[in-house]
């Protein structure tokens, strides 16, 4: 005979209303439970089993309501069998299927693209406003790094290969004379929009912006490295500096670097505020749990060094092709001057009104 | 609320797992199943796997372009952009539009969630991802990095640090990544599960000629030992039709000694008369439990705490 209860299709019809050949005995109460509701379940798990497959837009507008109504039944199926079902097939079953259908029904409801344009018109100003406090802080560390290397360089040239890595340094040192800076750096020929726009920029921008991730990630170890990095790129700038200094060349430094500069330092800074928000949020929980203020800090945060990233894609442009482009000093400044104006009426004004402005870039 | 689930998972051999539960706006509480590190480690390699290989198929574009006359460089350039965006978009693009799955954890049967049970926003996704790059890819390069041994002693304590990191989801109950903790997010094993067969429909039941128990033998056994019985019936049967009938018999006889069943059951008769002893001891249970008598198992304790 056969046993394995699967292969019996045909038993089907030993159910009591089938009319079947066994009618004299009592339905068990939990399998007619599950007899009278199994249609819905299976309705709403080919609906969930079509959103999983291929996402939200494969419902229709009748079914996105209907699928709330089957989640909410099956929810109540649950809570019933939970107390009168002592089969384990039908629970895990439907444990199973109102987790699926509930993700679904308070699922996200919009698309990445949508997401993402909502992120940048609202969400990402929001949350940078709310970080101002970090944002001084990693400007502050920058600056001390600044003028910590700039002190250390003007008192002995010999140190600048010592705080400069080779690979940014890029040749320069302190045996450069004032003609090498000026034609080799600041005032370099227009290597060609090839070279400019696509090679150097894209590799800056790679750069860049893996720097900025780990400004960020490296919060989570309470923000000393965050900072130890702030401070050592601000070192680098302040060597370069004092560098250029020794040969008259400090203000056309700076223009060299504030084109793209205002940007990229931006970028940086914010990444690094963000990493202290983190770093705030592990030392200083306050009334929640670490764990709960980390999440509620860690989104917005993230949000942020997301957002950043088209920061070091602009500065990546402007570094590597405008800035040969534009080849004095004064027209480098409004250049800059323009771009700052730029990212603070953005940061300042964008996203205001409309809802509450707690930065949550949701 | 979970408990007697997770007792008889222990006792049929399926992997052991803790639930997180949230509270839904209907009132009706619902355990997530947490993910093991097995399944997470191995969705994380087929997805390294498939984003690796995609950047290979991108190098190997290469290739035609050399013999197509475009600048070189330049071509070289557009490949590395785009093996970037792959590398570092791959991730954060797939649990986004595929629900927090991406193909490795498609596969694995996982899923990114919201910790609390709310929607999965692309912040929390971002937060996760950008987290994995200090999580992940910095301790792979630092250690592959040490062989070069510059200022190696600096670059062990990074190494030792960044390991410590990593090593968060063995020493926290809901297996969560430091990515995790900031995004407030949990990865759980979500398979699709479809609904078997009520085993009850099968029982002949005492007036369809099928066996019939008294009430005292019905009395013997509770929830979990009920459950125990069905994982057991439902297992599939291994090609040997012996083993399992001979697996089934033992069972069978252990029960008739227990419940004092007199008339001896033939071991082929196994599989009917335990059908049949399910079907009566769940209606039993249910009905008790009907009015307020839940047993959890043989001893009769009341349900673990929870």
């Amino acid at each position: 005979m056969t046993e394995d209860a699967r292969a019996v299709p045909e038993a089907e019809d030993l159910t009591p209303d089938g009319g079947g050949s066994v009618p004299q005995r009592m339905a068990l109460r939990s399998a007619e439970f599950r007899r009278v509701r199994e249609d819905g379940w299976r309705r709403l798990e080919g609906m969930v089993n079509r959103v999983e497959g291929q996402g939200i837009g494969a419902l229709s507008s009748g079914e996105a309501t209907e699928i709330a109504l089957l989640y909410r039944a099956a929810a109540s199926s649950l809570s019933v069998a939970r107390n009168i079902v002592l089969d384990r097939g039908t629970l895990t079953y439907l444990e199973n299927l109102t987790l699926r259908a509930y993700l679904v029904v308070y699922g996200p409801r919009h698309g990445v693209a949508e997401g993402l344009a909502e992120f940048f018109k609202r969400g990402f100003p929001r949350a940078v406003r709310a970080m101002r406090p970090h944002l001084a802080i990693a400007l502050a560390a920058m600056m001390i790094g600044v003028a910590s290397g700039y002190a250390v360089v003007s008192v002995n040239v010999e140190y600048f290969s010592v705080i400069a890595p080779r690979e940014l340094a890029g040749g320069r040192g302190p045996g450069s004379t004032a003609e090498e800076l000026m034609s080799e750096e600041l005032f370099a020929p227009w290597p060609g929009f090839v070279d400019a726009f696509v090679v150097f920029a894209n590799s800056l921008f790679r750069h860049n912006t893996i720097v900025g991730i780990l400004c960020f990630g490296l919060g989570f170890a309470a923000g000393v490295p965050t900072i130890l990095l702030l401070l050592y790129n601000g070192a680098v700038i302040g060597a370069f500096v004092a560098l250029h200094e020794r040969h008259g060349l400090a203000i056309d430094f700076i223009g060299w670097l504030s084109i793209h500069g205002v940007t990229e330092i931006l970028a940086i800074l914010l990444c690094g505020a963000a990493g202290l928000v983190i770093a705030e949020h592990i030392l200083f929980p306050g009334a929640m749990t670490r764990i709960e203020s980390l999440t509620v800090s860690g989104r917005t945060s993230a949000g942020v060094v997301a957002g950043t990233t088209a920061l070091f894609f602009a500065a990546g442009i402007l570094e590597g092709g405008f800035r040969q482009l534009i080849g004095s000093t004064p027209g480098r400044g409004a250049f800059a001057a323009a771009t700052a104006a730029l990212w603070a009426f953005y940061f300042l004004r964008a996203g205001r009104g409309g809802g509450a402005d707690n930065g949550d870039a949701g | 609320m979970a408990t007697p689930d997770e007792r008889v998972e222990a006792l049929v051999g399926e992997a052991r797992r803790g639930r997180t539960v949230i509270d839904t706006p209907e009132g009706v509480p619902l355990g997530m199943p947490v993910a093991n590190h097995g399944e997470r480690l191995a969705a994380f390699a087929l997805d390294i796997t498939f984003m690796t290989a995609a950047i290979i198929c991108l190098y190997l574009l290469i290739v035609p372009l050399f013999f197509s006359g475009v600048n070189i460089r330049v071509g070289m350039t557009v490949i590395l952009f785009l093996a970037f965006i792959v590398r570092n978009m791959y991730f954060l693009h797939f649990e986004m539009a595929w629900q927090g799955r991406t193909p490795g954890k498609r596969i694995c049967g996982l899923r990114v969630v919201n910790r609390r049970g709310g929607a999965l926003t692309p912040s929390a996704i971002f937060a996760r991802n950008l987290t994995r790059e200090v999580e992940v890819f910095l301790p792979l390069s630092l250690f592959f990095g040490m062989s070069a041994a510059r200022e190696s002693w600096q670059a062990l304590a990074i190494l030792v640090w960044s390991l410590a990191l990593t090593s968060l989801p063995f020493f926290n109950k809901g297996h969560l990544r430091a990515g995790d903790l900031i995004g407030g997010t949990q990865v759980i094993f979500m398979p699709k599960r479809s609904l078997t067969r009520d085993l009850s429909l099968d029982a002949k039941g005492a007036g369809g000629g099928g066996y019939s128990f008294t009430e005292k033998q019905l009395s013997i056994y509770g929830a979990f030992e009920l459950q125990v019985l069905e994982e057991l019936l439902r297992r599939p049967r291994p090609k040997g039709e012996g083993q399992s009938l001979a697996g089934l018999a033992q069972i069978c006889g252990r029960i008739c000694r227990k419940i004092e069943w007199r008339d001896p059951v033939p071991p082929e008769d196994a599989r009917t008369f335990l059908t049949e002893f399910y079907s009566a001891l769940r209606t039993e249970l249910e009905r008790k439990q009907l009015f307020g008598h839940y047993r959890a198992d043989k001893t009769g304790a009341p349900p673990g705490p929870d």
